[in-house]
C-alpha cells in the first residue's frame, strides 16, 4: 500500500491536478486514490476504466498497439492516464492548463512503482 | 552564382554559428539543390532555433520538396516567433492556395500587405487571388512548386458558387478522401472523418502493413467517443475537445469539427503529440469547412 | 432486447439503467421472487429460474448476515470468464426491490453496473407510489398472478 501512495503522491504533487487515482482497468473499480473534495472517485474510476477499454480496442484495430498514455481534453479539465503493466490504470483528474507533459512524466514513473 | 555558394560556404565553415546559412539555403534552394539547402536550413536551426527567418527558409524548402504538412508546421512556428513575418504570411497564403481555401489565402496575403505595403508581389498575388488565378499568384510569390490548382471563384451574388458534390451515402462504396481532406497529407492512410453513428464520411486508415482498416476503426471510434462524453460529463470535466493517445506504433488524436462527426488522425511515433494536435486541428478546421460546404 | 415492467413506475428507471451501465439482463423483484421488471430476458422460463434463484441467495446471505450480527448485505458480486452477475437491494415506498444484472465483461465492469446502480435506487425510490399497500401474494393467487406477470413481461 505504501507503494500505492507514493505512487500517487508523485501525480498530485504537480500543480493543477486536483486528483490521482489507481483503477482497476478490467472492474472499473478504484484500488487506492488521493482526491480533492467534488471528485467523483467511483464514477472516475468506472468511466476511466470503459472508457480506456474502448480505446485499446480502437487503436488495437487501427494498427497503433497498445496504448503508453491518454489524454481527454475537455472544457473544464482533463483526464490523464497511463496504464501500468499489472492492469492497474493510473489517472490524473486535472485543470485545463495543467503542465500536460510533466503530468505524463509522473504517470509514467508512478506506473512503474505500481509495477 | 557558383563562386557565390563557394564563399559562402567557406564563411559558414568558418563560423557555423553565423546567419550566412540563411543566403546559402536560399541561394541552393533557388538552385534546385534542395537536399544541400535542407541540411544547410536543418543545421542553421539547430543552432538558431528561435530565429523566425530560419523557420522560414526551412519552410520554403520543405515547400519545395512538397512536404506541404510540415511546411505549414514551420510557417505556423514562424508566426508564433514573429506574427507579422510577410515570409511565413506569404507562405501560409501558398499552401491555403494548394487546398482551394482562397479565403484564408487571401486573409494572409492581406495581413502581409499590411506589414509590407511596398512588396509589389503581394499586391499582384491578391490581385490574382481575388481574379481567380491562384497559379500565377503562387508563381509572383515566388514559390517554385508547379501545377497549383486554380483557386474557385468566390462566391458572388451575381453568379452561384460552383456547387461541391453531395457527401455520398456510406452504402456507396469508397470515398474520394481528397475531397474531403484535398490537400492534406496523409489523407488515404491516416485520417478519418465520421459521422455521429460512425459511418465514413471521408479519409481513410492504413496500418502499418499497409491493410485498410477504416471499417473496424470506424465501428469501435463512435463507442469510443461517446464514452468520452459521458465521462467529461459526469466527472464534471464539461464537455469533451479532443482526445489524445500515445501507444506502442503511433499517436492518435480524436476531435469533433462538429457535434455530430469525428476526426480521427494516426500517425507513426515520429511525430511528436503535440504537433499532431496542431495537425488534427487543421484536419478539422478544413473538416468543418467541407461540412458546412455539405449542408 | 425488450425492456418490460409489470409495475409500469420501474419502466422509466430500468430503461436508464440498462442503456448506461449497458446491461445484458437485468430483473427487478420482490424479494420474495415475484417479478416487478425484466430487461433481455428471451424465455418465461429464464426469468421464473432468474427470480426463484435471486430470490434464494438474497434469502441465504441475508441469514449469513443476520448469523454475523449484520446487517443484510448491500451487494454481492460475482464475476465468471465471460460475464458478472451483480444482485443488490434497492428500497422505495412500495417495499424492497431486489435487482439482479449480468453483464458482458467485454462491454461493461462492476464499476460501471454500481455506479449507475446508485442512480437506479434513487429514480426507483422516486418513481414509487408513494400510496397504495403491496399486495400479498397469497398461494392461491401465486399461479395464476405470475402467469398473468409473464404474459405483461413478454407482451403476450
Amino acid at each position: 500500500m505504501s507503494g500505492y501512495v507514493r505512487a500517487l503522491d508523485l501525480v498530485t504533487r504537480v500543480r493543477g491536478v486536483r486528483g490521482a487515482m489507481l483503477v482497476s482497468a478490467t472492474d472499473g473499480l478504484v484500488v487506492a486514490e488521493q482526491l480533492m473534495e467534488g471528485i467523483k472517485g467511483p464514477a472516475v474510476a468506472a468511466l476511466a476504466g470503459s472508457l480506456a477499454n474502448r480505446l485499446s480496442r480502437a487503436m488495437a484495430a487501427g494498427g497503433i498497439g497498445a496504448a503508453l498514455f491518454w489524454h481527454l481534453q475537455c472544457t473544464e479539465g482533463a483526464l490523464l492516464v497511463v496504464p501500468a503493466p499489472s492492469g492497474v490504470l493510473i489517472v490524473a483528474v486535472a485543470e485545463t492548463e495543467v503542465n500536460v507533459g510533466l503530468v505524463r512524466l509522473e504517470l509514467l514513473r508512478a506506473a512503474e512503482l505500481v509495477g | 552564382m557558383a563562386e557565390d555558394v563557394k564563399s559562402l560556404s567557406a564563411q559558414l565553415a568558418q563560423d557555423p554559428t553565423s546567419l550566412v546559412f540563411l543566403r546559402l539555403g536560399e541561394l541552393l534552394r533557388h538552385k534546385g539543390q534542395l537536399d544541400a539547402a535542407h541540411r544547410v536550413a536543418l543545421s542553421g536551426l539547430e543552432r538558431h532555433p528561435h530565429l523566425a527567418d530560419a523557420h522560414d527558409l526551412y519552410a520554403r524548402i520543405l515547400a519545395d520538396k512538397r512536404d506541404f504538412e510540415r511546411a505549414f508546421d514551420e510557417w505556423d512556428m514562424t508566426l508564433r516567433i514573429a506574427p507579422t513575418h510577410v515570409g511565413a504570411l506569404k507562405g501560409l497564403a501558398f499552401l491555403y492556395f494548394k487546398v482551394g481555401d482562397v479565403e484564408q489565402a487571401a486573409a494572409h496575403l492581406e495581413a502581409a500587405q499590411r506589414h509590407s505595403p511596398s512588396d509589389p508581389t503581394i499586391a499582384q498575388a491578391v490581385a490574382m487571388v481575388q481574379g481567380g488565378d491562384a497559379g500565377a499568384a503562387a508563381a509572383g510569390l515566388g514559390f517554385e512548386s508547379a501545377a497549383v490548382p486554380a483557386a474557385p471563384a468566390p462566391p458572388s451574388s451575381a453568379a452561384p458558387a460552383p456547387t461541391p458534390p453531395p457527401a455520398p451515402a456510406a452504402s456507396s462504396g469508397p470515398l474520394d478522401e481528397q475531397r474531403v481532406f484535398a490537400g492534406l497529407e496523409g489523407a488515404q492512410e491516416g485520417l478519418l472523418l465520421l459521422d455521429g453513428s460512425g459511418q465514413v464520411l471521408g479519409g481513410a486508415l492504413r496500418d502499418g502493413s499497409g491493410n485498410d482498416v477504416t471499417a473496424p476503426v470506424a465501428a469501435y471510434l463512435a463507442g469510443v467517443s461517446q464514452e468520452a462524453a459521458r465521462t467529461a460529463k459526469l466527472v464534471g470535466l464539461g464537455t469533451w475537445t479532443g482526445l489524445a493517445a500515445e501507444g506502442v506504433s503511433g499517436h492518435v488524436h480524436l476531435a469533433q469539427p462538429s457535434a455530430q462527426t469525428l476526426l480521427l488522425i494516426i500517425r507513426d511515433r515520429a511525430v511528436p503529440m503535440g504537433r499532431l494536435a496542431i495537425i488534427a486541428q487543421r484536419a478539422a478546421q478544413v473538416a468543418a469547412r467541407w461540412l458546412e460546404r455539405q449542408a | 432486447m425488450t425492456t418490460r415492467a409489470v409495475e409500469t413506475w420501474t419502466l422509466d428507471p430500468l430503461k436508464q439503467f440498462v442503456g448506461e451501465a449497458a446491461a445484458r439482463l437485468v430483473l427487478l423483484m420482490t424479494p420474495a421472487g415475484q417479478v416487478l421488471a425484466q430487461h433481455g430476458f428471451a424465455r418465461a422460463l429464464d426469468v421464473m429460474s432468474a427470480a426463484a434463484l435471486s430470490s434464494a441467495i438474497v434469502a441465504s446471505t441475508t441469514e449469513i448476515a443476520r448469523q454475523l450480527g449484520e446487517p443484510p448485505f448491500a451487494a454481492l458480486t460475482h464475476q465468471g470468464e465471460r460475464h458478472g452477475i451483480f444482485l443488490a437491494n434497492a428500497p422505495t415506498h412500495q417495499g424492497m426491490v431486489v435487482v439482479l444484472v449480468v453483464y458482458d465483461l467485454d462491454v461493461s465492469s462492476i464499476g460501471l453496473v454500481q455506479l449507475f446502480f446508485e442512480q437506479l435506487r434513487t429514480e426507483l425510490h422516486a418513481a414509487s407510489p408513494k400510496t397504495g399497500v403491496p399486495k400479498q401474494v397469497l398461494a392461491a393467487d401465486f399461479e395464476r398472478q405470475l402467469s398473468d406477470s409473464l404474459d405483461t413481461l413478454f407482451g403476450r
